[in-house]
């Protein structure tokens, strides 16, 4: 039985912009097994960025973690914390959201470490890349000789620093041997010739190779939990292709566990264990892979994948979910369940918002519909033209553009 | 066989770097770029035809040359019998009205300080179509017809959604009436619940009006939903052009097959399913290989006639060629490796144990052979047999005395295939043609082989069964 490495309870994000509160991440719960390959799939603005944030602490103002547990178990990190922070333990399990600042951020690296999506704005385009990774190798190797501390880890550019470095070459933040690690890194991730790479700047590697370059520096650590937001959009497909099957080798060789979030079906299917599906900020449907893909309940995940257009057969229509991604700005939203307005079978009782009802499948299967409970009732659905009443005070059009002015704010990586 | 509504041949679209005049007085030689390189393809009445290939490999370039948005450096474009390539004037114009084009990205396509109305009507008035009532009504038609509302014309494009401006989009396309529309990645910023509702308008507009389409996409889902036929493009050249089903279920070209290969399905059966990943990278437009582009990932590169060796191999061993003929081995942290192994030499720098003469150097002479050992490591990933790893090595050790040409040569004389001699062509005759000298070639391209004295297996079906069904 695998244990949970993450449990993440209630989780909260809210974005308080100049046009009111944005509901990014509304009581988000999931667990995250050792081992396992966890993806998390959406459309732009569902939150599934924001919900990677917000584990690593990384949200930026004006957002905030309003609420929520991280639970993260780590034995040694228990220990230490039940000396100073003894109301944020519970067994082996540790509540990093009360942790202090300090201890927080020292947990980025070792125990949590995130690639992005777009590895050319990710790294320093005036530094060598074998020395970026070989930073991330110094400041993980210092961390573990002085654990739970973070003076020093990091090192300031400027000027000054750069004199002192040329005239004292003793002086250095990186030592050889980092420098050696970094090029172990580097041919680890598959990059050719590594150390004549290592010299390079980012301008002079491809998108497919700084990708790699990002792993690289993501292993650095030697990670708990990778955290990969959308690793392979920028990249074309066959680029694509190589970088899943590194993570995939990765993730075999080291028994790593991988928080995977993209919008792409097809990722998801070829790397992960088990999913959640996100839309309007929450986790509406979750289970094993086959849960989902094979026996999905919420109206949302089968449209979804009734969607995509299918490589394999030419097909007839394709049958798209009507309307548009909902806003997420706190006083347009109502006490309902958000994808009644696009639900093709929305009833009565949508317009209070349903709990999560266990699914079918897995005993992990579970959706946030009432359809996971009981069956259909035509009799109790609800008039077509229902929501077009309300959207008649705000027109269609002034609508979405609301709701672009709050998707900037939430995620501008979509 | 319906009529070609669009005849390219030979299209060519090279950009150039370090042109300016300063660049000239100094006497530096312009660099070419070669985004789009000869490509030849009709776009039939009604029909779609869909471009597809990997970014960078020149397929924007190709929509927006043919619709003279860029002025090509070869080649003819024929509309509808006429050569767009000649046009002014009048003439021009007509052209402009029968051809139209919907970007990928929809929120810097639309002007933002324009109201939706007048984005849409701009193309009426430009042209002078009515007067100012009937344009407006018809603006108001369109905006209904693309499954906005006729109250929404006096908005802003930053009111509306990405999907809704794609809309605005494809009503401004659609105001005077073309024949032709060139849809660059049309959907490519859109999400996929959004993509398929403008997927679906898309194909209803071609029914509607008899539309002519050529879908500019990376998306290989996209192509496969709405093309009749597809081209294939890597690297500015068209490797191979066929009706949709046939490319999707019998792709020819090695290309076409890895890249579909690649794509990952949305089904649970995805984890099981082995897939061949392509390595390398796609090579710069600014030097490309010679002959066949695509020859330095190719997985089915051609050996010579007269070796015998296994595929893998090969593909090894043309690596290693590739990456001695452009220098990128490092050398340095081989000799530094080869010296920490030598208890003797410890602490002692690199430079000063290498001799300045390289043939005559007595610590070159005596660690060749763990030099070439380690090269070998570093760069083979695949075993060599017998007689292979002979020439690599003897190649390998040219390297001791950093010979790089000597060491190319040595490979090149015994491996020169035919797919970097000759560059392989689109056979005209044929309804599902591929440039790749896997599959027969046209006359002038074997030609070429006889002139080249390497021989290319014609005919063969080395990879794909049932290659030759056409």
């Amino acid at each position: 039985m695998p244990r949970d490495l993450l449990s993440v309870r209630d989780l909260t994000t809210r974005f308080f912009t100049q046009e009111g509160q944005v509901n990014a991440v509304e009581k988000v719960s999931f667990d995250v097994e050792e081992g396992e390959v966890l993806g998390i799939v959406g459309e732009s603005g569902s939150g599934k960025s924001v919900t990677a944030l917000s584990l690593v602490d990384l949200v930026e103002d004006p957002g905030r973690i309003v609420t929520g547990e991280i639970n993260y178990r780590n034995s040694e990190l228990a220990e230490s914390a039940s000396e100073n922070a003894p109301d944020a333990v519970d067994g082996d399990f540790v509540d990093v959201r009360k942790l202090p600042e300090r201890h927080r951020r020292a947990l980025r690296g070792p125990d949590f470490a995130t690639i992005f999506q777009d590895p050319a704005s990710s790294l320093n385009p005036s530094l060598p890349v074998g020395e970026q990774i070989a930073e991330a190798v110094e400041v993980q190797r210092r961390a573990s000789a002085n654990p739970r501390s973070t003076r020093s880890r990091t090192q300031s550019y400027g000027l000054g620093k750069f004199l002192l470095g040329t005239a004292l070459p003793g002086q250095g933040y990186l030592t050889e041997e980092s420098k050696a690690r970094a090029i172990e890194l580097l041919e680890l991730v598959g990059i050719p010739d590594p150390a004549e790479r290592a010299e390079a700047l980012p301008h002079e590697y491809s998108g497919g190779m700084l990708q790699r370059a990002m792993i690289a520096q993501a292993l650095a650590g030697e990670p708990e939990l990778l955290i990969a937001d959308e690793p392979t959009t920028a990249l074309d497909v066959t680029i694509q292709a190589q970088i899943l099957d590194i993570l995939g080798d990765i993730q075999e060789e080291t028994g790593m566990t991988i928080l995977l979030i993209t919008h792409n079906l097809g990722v998801i299917a070829r790397m992960c264990d088990r999913v959640g599906v996100m839309y309007a900020g929450e986790i509406v449907e979750r289970g094993s892979l086959e849960d989902v893909f094979d026996n999905p309940v919420h109206p949302y995940t089968q449209g979804l994948l009734g969607s995509i257009p299918d490589l394999e057969s030419a097909g007839g229509r394709l049958q798209p979910i009507e309307g548009n991604v909902p806003s997420l700005l706190d006083q347009e939203m109502e006490d309902r369940c958000y994808f009644a307005d696009r639900c093709p079978n929305a009833m009565e009782e949508c317009l209070e918002k349903p709990p999560e009802f266990p699914g079918p499948g897995s005993p992990d299967h579970a959706a946030k519909c009432y359809l996971a409970d009981h069956p259909y009732e035509p009799e109790q659905a609800l008039p077509e033209d229902y929501f077009d009443d309300e959207s008649s005070d705000t027109t269609v059009g002034r609508d979405d553009g609301k709701d672009d002015a709050s998707g900037e704010g939430v995620s501008a990586d979509d | 066989m319906t009529e070609s509504l669009l005849e390219v041949r030979d299209l060519e679209k090279h950009f150039y770097e370090r042109d300016t005049l300063v660049d000239r007085a100094l006497g530096g030689e312009p660099v070419s770029i070669q985004a789009v390189d000869g490509v030849s393809f009709d776009v039939r009445e009604g029909e779609t035809l869909g471009l597809v290939g990997e970014s960078g490999c020149g397929k924007s370039t190709c929509g927006e040359t043919l619709l003279r948005l860029q002025d090509p450096t070869g080649g003819t474009v024929r509309f509808d019998g006429e050569d767009v390539l000649d046009l002014s004037g009048d003439d021009l114009r007509s052209f402009r009205r029968n051809a139209q084009v919907v970007f990928q990205d929809p929120f810097s396509s639309l002007d933002p300080r324009m109201t939706v109305g007048a984005t849409v009507r701009q193309p009426l008035d430009v042209h002078s179509v009515g007067t100012k009532a009937e344009r407006t009504e018809r603006v108001c038609e369109l905006l209904e017809r693309v499954g906005l509302s006729s109250d929404q014309y006096d908005r802003y494009p930053h009111e509306f959604s990405g999907g809704q401006r794609q809309r605005i989009g494809i009503a401004r396309a659609l105001a005077l009436e073309p024949d032709f529309i060139v849809l660059d990645e049309p959907t490519s910023a859109l999400d996929v619940s959004v993509q398929a509702q403008i997927l679906n308008l898309l194909s209803d507009l071609q029914d509607e009006f008899d539309l002519t389409y050529l879908l500019i996409s990376h998306d290989l889902s996209v192509i496969r939903h709405i093309s009749d036929r597809v081209a294939v493009m890597y690297l500015g050249e068209l490797v191979e052009v066929g009706p949709v089903a046939d490319i999707f279920e019998s792709p020819k070209h090695p290309y076409t097959q890895a890249l579909l290969e690649s794509v990952p399905r949305a089904s649970t059966d995805e984890r099981d399913r082995e897939i061949e990943t392509l390595s390398g990278d796609v090579p710069s437009p600014r030097n490309p290989p010679s002959g066949c582009r695509f020859r330095t990932r190719c997985p089915s590169v051609i050996p010579p006639e007269d070796v015998t060796i296994d595929q893998r191999e090969y593909r090894q061993i043309m690596d290693v060629r590739e990456r001695i003929e452009s220098r990128e081995v490092d050398l340095d942290s081989a000799w530094e490796y080869v010296a920490d192994e030598q208890p003797s030499s410890g602490g002692s720098s690199l430079r000063s144990l290498l001799g300045d003469d390289v043939r005559e150097d007595p610590f070159r002479e005596r660690h060749a052979e763990a030099f070439v050992d380690r090269l070998e490591e570093r760069m083979l990933d695949v075993e060599l047999s017998g007689s292979h790893a002979q020439t690599v090595r003897s190649a390998l050790h040219e390297l001791c005395y950093e010979d790089w040409e000597g060491a190319a040569s040595i490979l090149a004389e015994e491996y020169e295939s035919v797919c970097e001699v000759v560059s392989p062509a689109l056979q005209d005759d044929r309804t599902h043609p591929v440039a790749c000298h896997l599959y027969d070639q046209p006359d002038s391209v074997t030609a070429n082989v006889a002139d080249a004295d390497v021989s290319a297996p014609v005919g063969d079906t080395v990879r794909t069964d049932g290659a030759e069904s056409d």
